[in-house]
């Protein structure tokens, strides 16, 4: 008789986590994730990050913003998104932003997003290298700061709400006569 | 053969696996047309204006539709793990796609299986879960602007949005921060670490700088950086070493960005048209290889 080999099967590993006050909220989160097919899983934080509830959903954590506008959109009460290593830094803050003379480019961690100073068109939006990037650079250009379609709202990854935070700079530059 | 692999922005579109064409300003695979904007559709581009140029034949591609849901990027995964033995090519390019640290590390136990390992070269997302997989030593080729190094450099950081630090074209830390990319067993072999200055780092030591011609609006414009790094995977597979592939992608580019006389709000079609005359102007004097035959 023939071995059998038993086939482990890889386990998931996002890099991100859900966390939540009550275990019920956990388990609404990973069902309505895996209708929508995200890759979750649930498990228990680590001691460090406990916030009331042992019960925690590990996601992709590039998938951030999709997965917190669509837990929102269900009504599940979550406490917040974070990455699983306790020791790593909180998003990323810090904006850059250049002259070029016409036109003005705002960076926010990798996204690059360039407007017209005088219109406030968006004329180019660079960097990143998630999916949604490429659909969100051509939906993007031609429209003013102030009306462009948000990019948090707009895409699934980190790439777009770093680029949200850039555009989000860029409208508040433009409020302030730039 | 060179495969290049990613996801293009077109919902709709299946996986798709061909032999790419230029119509105009769009690229066409297996009946399906692809513009070359920002991301993999101007990686492409630039790579396929380099085989034709050279007289190569053209890259193949390996493409899915995906706006950020990551089906098709999953799809891209799980192709390259179940085919790549048999497609055998010499050179496999990836590019955008949802990163995911699992199907990272089963596409490198994969690749680790092939009879002959491909260059394997990585850009974009793919370059993002390569490192968050712990797999950056894997891979032969990076090509990261400086955001992106100094994701690299910290240790624990699984994408750009979450770091310790920012550099922002920071070029007097630039050497310390690739310096830590490598320490941290984060960097691929050989890096092309795109900016201001275009650092050409091989196991850790910074060989070639590239600063001209400076035409610093080309950071603003979308897809100048994927441009670079079909550049480079063309001259791969055109059989030159990684770091002279690199070089010569960092002045090819910065030389067509420069006759095409872009603006911020310029496209990166553009610059891609611009290839032909730089490789036909500055490609024998910058690598001694000078009777390509190419085509314009």
């Amino acid at each position: 008789m023939a071995l059998l080999k038993r086939i482990k099967k890889a386990a998931f590993e996002g890099g991100g986590l859900v966390l939540f006050d009550a275990v019920q909220e956990a388990m609404k989160a990973e069902k309505v994730l895996k209708k929508a097919d995200y890759p979750v899983r649930l498990v228990a934080p680590p001691p460090e990050l406990r916030r009331g509830c042992d019960l925690a959903v590990e996601i992709n954590l590039v998938e951030q913003p999709g997965v917190e506008r669509l837990l929102k959109r269900d009504k599940v009460d979550f406490v917040e998104v974070r990455p699983v290593r306790a020791d790593a830094p909180g998003i990323l803050e810090i904006v850059r932003v250049t002259d070029y003379g016409e036109w003005v480019m705002v960076k926010a961690a990798n996204m690059k997003l360039t407007y017209e100073k005088k219109t406030g068109i968006i004329v180019n939006t660079s960097g990143g290298g998630c999916p949604d990037i490429p659909h969100m650079h051509a939906a993007l250009l031609g429209r003013r700061v102030e009306e462009a379609p948000r990019p948090a709202e707009l895409g699934y990854t980190l790439c777009a709400l770093m680029l949200d935070r850039a555009l989000e700079e860029s409208v508040s530059l433009r409020k302030g006569g730039e | 053969m060179l495969l290049i692999a990613g996801t293009v922005p077109i919902e709709e579109m299946p996986l798709t696996c061909g032999e790419v064409e230029a119509d105009g300003e769009e690229l066409v695979v297996d009946g399906r047309h692809i513009r070359c904007n920002q991301g993999t559709g101007a990686m492409v581009s630039a790579a396929l204006a380099t085989t034709r140029y050279l007289g190569l034949e053209p890259p193949q591609v390996l493409l899915a539709g995906d706006i950020g849901q990551g089906r098709g990027s999953r799809e891209i995964y799980e192709y390259l793990i179940a085919n790549i033995a048999g497609l055998a090519p010499q050179v496999l390019s990836l590019h955008y796609w949802l990163p995911d640290m699992n199907l990272t590390r089963r596409l490198c136990a994969a690749i680790e299986k092939c009879s002959v390992r491909p260059v394997l070269i990585a850009d974009a997302a793919s370059m993002y879960s390569a490192k968050a997989a712990g797999l950056a030593s894997f891979f032969d080729i990076f090509t990261p602007d400086t955001a992106e190094a100094a994701f690299l450099s910290d240790p624990v950081a699984t994408h750009p949005a979450y770091v310790r630090f920012m550099t922002y074209n920071d070029t007097e830390r630039m050497p310390e921060v690739i310096q830590a990319a490598y320490a941290n067993g984060n960097a691929a072999r050989l890096m092309l670490v795109k900016g201001a200055v275009d650092y050409i780092v091989r196991d850790g030591k910074i060989i070639e700088t590239v600063t001209e011609p400076d035409v610093p609006v080309m950071e603003a414009i979308g897809g100048t950086g994927d441009t670079i790094t079909g550049l480079v995977s063309a001259f791969v597979s055109a059989g030159l070493e990684p770091h002279e592939a690199a070089i010569i992608a960092a002045r090819a580019n910065r030389m067509a960005g420069k006759l095409a006389g872009v603006t911020p709000a310029s496209g990166v079609a553009r610059v891609i048209e611009r290839f032909p005359e730089v490789f036909k102007r500055f490609l024998c004097e910058w690598s001694g290889v000078c009777a390509t035959g190419g085509v314009e």
